[in-house]
């Protein structure tokens, strides 16, 4: 991919990001108090409302990409040999995919019950 | 008058293990500048100090060296202006060190033959024998025309942190270049010159610290052109499109006189 499309992702998961986490941290934090928003029973009933747990896995993407983008550009900072370029480039989409992953296994299992409280 | 205390960074790659700093007395006089105090030195303190000069007026951009911790121009900058008595004078850095305050530019000079800076046309013949003469719009000519006043000086580039660190990173002078040719209208290689620059350590890997514009001994703003270069990498357009050359604006050439 050409790295203008990669730093329009860049910015695109950088202003999502923003206003995902203002809205996650508002409803957890101001509308429900943060005391009773950190109870494992709030927890999961948030997971189990479908649209919160679409909210989350959004933010779980756009989050992870932003970040291991990130990290991407400092590492090609680092180093210019064509090998590292071209690790650094796979080691990204990898993490980005197995934490993806994991995150999504989170959610789903709390959604469809493998989860109780 | 009193003397001025030049300290100069000295360093022979082929001699020395690191750089040493030696001190000299230059006796003050009115509107000295760095470059007279180091060539008063050189003249008659010291013949080895190895140094570059040229048309001591701020045209050449051949004296470029970091004068009590800031790039700077020696003949550009007097010793007045530097307020204590202490004046030190280092080569640049992101340079590797030929000798002394002279520093290899090789490299620098390469990242901006590969940007292209010249007028490119789709048609050849008609870029070798122009039938009409082709200008550019007072408005177009504001756009590119503080970057027209570059003297390849290398302090941009120097003061650059994404230079230190990325090797292959083309530089604040060698994007502001591409930037100001390929907002030229009388250019149709722009494109070829955005996909040049669209690249992992291309453009992008310009974080805007700004310290080029900070500078510029000639006014330049580099960052400035860079993140209005990103913008049309971004759309992978330049201005005037290759092919469309006849959005130029031309007059018919003038007659030759007899």
């Amino acid at each position: 991919m050409k790295e203008s499309r990669l730093m329009l992702i860049q910015y695109g998961t950088a202003v999502a990001a923003v206003a995902l986490v203002s809205v996650h941290l508002v409803m957890q934090g101001v509308i429900v108090p943060y005391a009773t928003a950190i109870s494992f029973s709030n927890i999961l009933s948030i997971y189990r409302n479908g649209f919160y747990a679409i909210f989350l896995e959004a933010m779980l993407v756009v989050v992870l990409v932003h970040g291991f983008n990130g990290v991407r550009i400092i590492l090609h900072e680092l180093r210019q040999t064509k090998p590292w370029t071209t690790w650094v480039d796979a080691g990204t989409v990898l993490a980005i995919v197995v934490t993806v992953a994991y995150g999504t296994r989170t959610v789903i299992l709390a959604v469809f019950g493998g989860v109780s409280a | 008058m009193s003397d001025v205390k030049l300290v100069v960074q000295r360093f022979d790659p082929f001699r020395d293990a690191k750089p040493r700093m030696m001190e000299y007395a230059v006796p003050k006089r009115e509107g000295m500048t760095v470059l007279d105090a180091l060539l008063y030195a050189r003249d008659y303190l010291d013949h080895s100090i190895a140094l570059r000069f040229s048309c001591r007026q701020a045209s050449c951009g051949s004296c470029g060296m970091k004068i009590n911790g800031r790039p700077r121009l020696a003949c550009y900058t007097p010793v007045a202006e530097l307020g204590g008595e202490r004046v030190v004078a280092q080569p640049m850095d992101n340079f590797a060190i030929i000798k002394d305050l002279v520093t290899d530019l090789e490299s620098f000079f390469g990242k901006h033959r590969k940007v292209m800076p010249y007028l490119m046309r789709v048609d050849f013949e008609e870029m070798e024998k122009p039938t009409a003469e082709y200008m550019m719009k007072p408005e177009e000519l504001e756009k590119v025309l503080q970057f027209t006043y570059c003297i390849k000086c290398g302090l941009c580039t120097s003061s650059c942190p994404t230079v230190a660190t990325d090797s292959k990173f083309p530089g604040p002078q060698a994007l502001a270049q591409a930037y100001r040719y390929t907002m030229d209208p009388r250019d149709e290689g722009g494109e070829k010159r955005l996909a040049l620059l669209d690249e992992a350590h291309g453009v992008w890997r310009c974080h805007f610290a700004g310290s080029c514009s900070y500078v510029c001994p000639k006014g330049v703003d580099p960052a400035l052109g860079i993140q209005l270069l990103k913008r049309h990498v971004m759309s992978g357009k330049a201005p005037r499109g290759e092919g469309e050359g006849a959005k130029v604006w031309s007059a018919p050439a003038p007659q030759q006189k007899q």
